[in-house]
């Protein structure tokens, strides 16, 4: 079951850091299985840390969900 | 896999009380002659560590010849090591010598020791013991002259104890015993071990160094490194490789490296905190304060630009609601332009910076 809490669970595995650089991952929504965050910052217009977020945070989300369904980025 | 190391391929970083004992060890040992065990998990630098060994010796015009006992079944081990006549076995087709003779007066380092069959120990102990070699399917004894350092992943002592090494090997072997210690047990050497390998790989591309963000050396302060240096090493190549914004900051860093940061090692004591590293600094706000720009650290003006970019655009579809045509009224371009735009800086729908509205140009250069 992918709920707001086990999302932001993962996110705040790695939050502090993206805030450590001034900028943050903020969960907008969830919708059924999947989930859609928000990122800024830095990091946020940078395509392949976009990528890297991206892929590392879906891949913890199903690692704590097999359920998970995907990862938007708004 | 053949070739003999080529000389002085490393150097070990560290200032940590156990790497400075291990410099000492270094030290003491000096010109010695004899055997070395190094052990020490993967990736914690046995071999830069044998072949320092190896140049700090008496031996080190001559070669040094690393063979991974790991890699073999155990025939080929036994093939590898002490070479083969013409004939010995099926395509046997010419005499081979083996890895002792090929490091003859110099330095062989057999890593992964705790990988050699028992059977084959027993050769390898009347090796060690007699100096010499026969190759395989031959009769001529041929007398090496070798230093031996060995190299073990696992506590030797501990699989004498389990029956899985044998002790009479173990003792010829532990002469001149050395314990790398994993990368968690030395995390105040993490900061200067980024440095160094991060200035290489940028180096090796040709490019300047950039400065490293805080919150990437507290990810780097946090994560367990179950690899050890070479996984270190291979994070700070990927950031080399990921990075082009003119600063390394956490979206150049593995995700792995993030999220198991706070794994089964959470605590970073103080006093493993480094004098050099920055305390922590983790905010719960993102901090309007832009880097200064008046250190000697360079930018990238296309990077930045396109970060400027990115956060106007991102700024227009946040006060437009993400209505593209209203955002692209407000930045006076066309609307077909505004998608182009959104595309080439790989924005997505992800470029609204909700908090940065009022302080666009500031962010822009953060």
């Amino acid at each position: 079951m992918v709920t707001t809490e086990r999302v932001e669970a993962v996110l705040a595995r790695v939050r502090p850091f993206i805030q450590a650089d001034g900028g943050n991952i903020e969960l907008i929504a969830v919708e059924g299985n999947s989930a859609a965050v928000r990122l800024t910052g830095r990091c946020a217009g940078c395509a392949s840390a976009h990528m890297t977020l991206y892929l590392g945070v879906e891949m913890a989300l199903r690692e704590q969900m097999p359920e998970f369904g995907t990862l938007r980025l708004r | 896999m053949i070739a003999p190391t080529p000389p002085a391929p490393d150097v070990v970083v560290g200032r940590s009380a156990r790497m400075r004992a291990v410099f000492e060890f270094l030290r003491v040992i000096g010109t010695s002659e004899s055997t070395v065990l190094i052990t020490g998990e993967s990736g914690t630098g046995k071999e830069v560590t044998a072949t320092l060994i190896h140049q700090g010796s008496r031996r080190r015009h001559r070669p040094f010849v690393a063979v991974s006992c790991a890699l073999f079944s155990e025939s080929l081990i036994e093939s590898e090591l002490f070479g083969h006549e013409r004939g010995a076995f099926t395509g046997a087709v010419k005499d081979r010598p083996g890895r002792f003779e090929m490091a003859d007066g110099g330095t062989l380092f057999l890593d992964d020791i705790d990988d050699v069959p028992l059977s084959m120990q027993v050769k390898l102990l009347r090796v060690l013991q007699n100096r010499t070699i026969e190759r395989l399917g031959g009769t001529r004894t041929v007398p090496v002259n070798v230093r031996i350092i060995a190299g073990s992943k696992k506590n030797l002592q501990q699989m004498v104890a389990d029956g899985k090494f044998r002790e009479d090997l173990f003792y010829r072997l532990n002469v001149l015993p050395l314990t790398l210690p994993p990368l968690r047990e030395r995390r105040e050497d993490i900061p200067a071990l980024m440095d160094h390998f991060i200035e290489r790989y940028f180096r090796r591309r040709g490019e300047d160094v950039p400065p490293i963000s805080d919150a990437v050396r507290q990810a780097f302060l946090r994560y367990r490194w179950p690899g050890n240096v070479r996984e270190l090493e291979n994070a700070c190549e990927r950031i080399a490789q990921m990075c082009s914004c003119g600063m390394v900051g956490i979206g150049c860093v593995a995700a792995s490296v993030l999220l198991h940061g706070d794994g089964p090692l959470p605590e970073l004591s103080a006093a493993a905190a480094p004098p050099p590293a920055e305390p922590p600094v983790f905010e719960s706000a993102p901090t309007p304060v832009p880097p200064s720009l008046s250190q000697d650290a360079p930018i990238s003006l296309d990077d930045r630009m396109r970060e400027l970019e990115s956060s106007l655009i991102g700024w227009a579809l946040k006060v437009s609601h993400g209505n593209k045509s209203r955002a692209a009224e407000l930045l006076q371009i066309k609307r077909s332009t505004l998608g182009d735009r959104i595309n080439r800086c790989g924005l997505g729908h992800a470029a609204s910076s909700a908090h940065d509205e009022h302080r666009v140009p500031t962010v822009a250069s953060t």
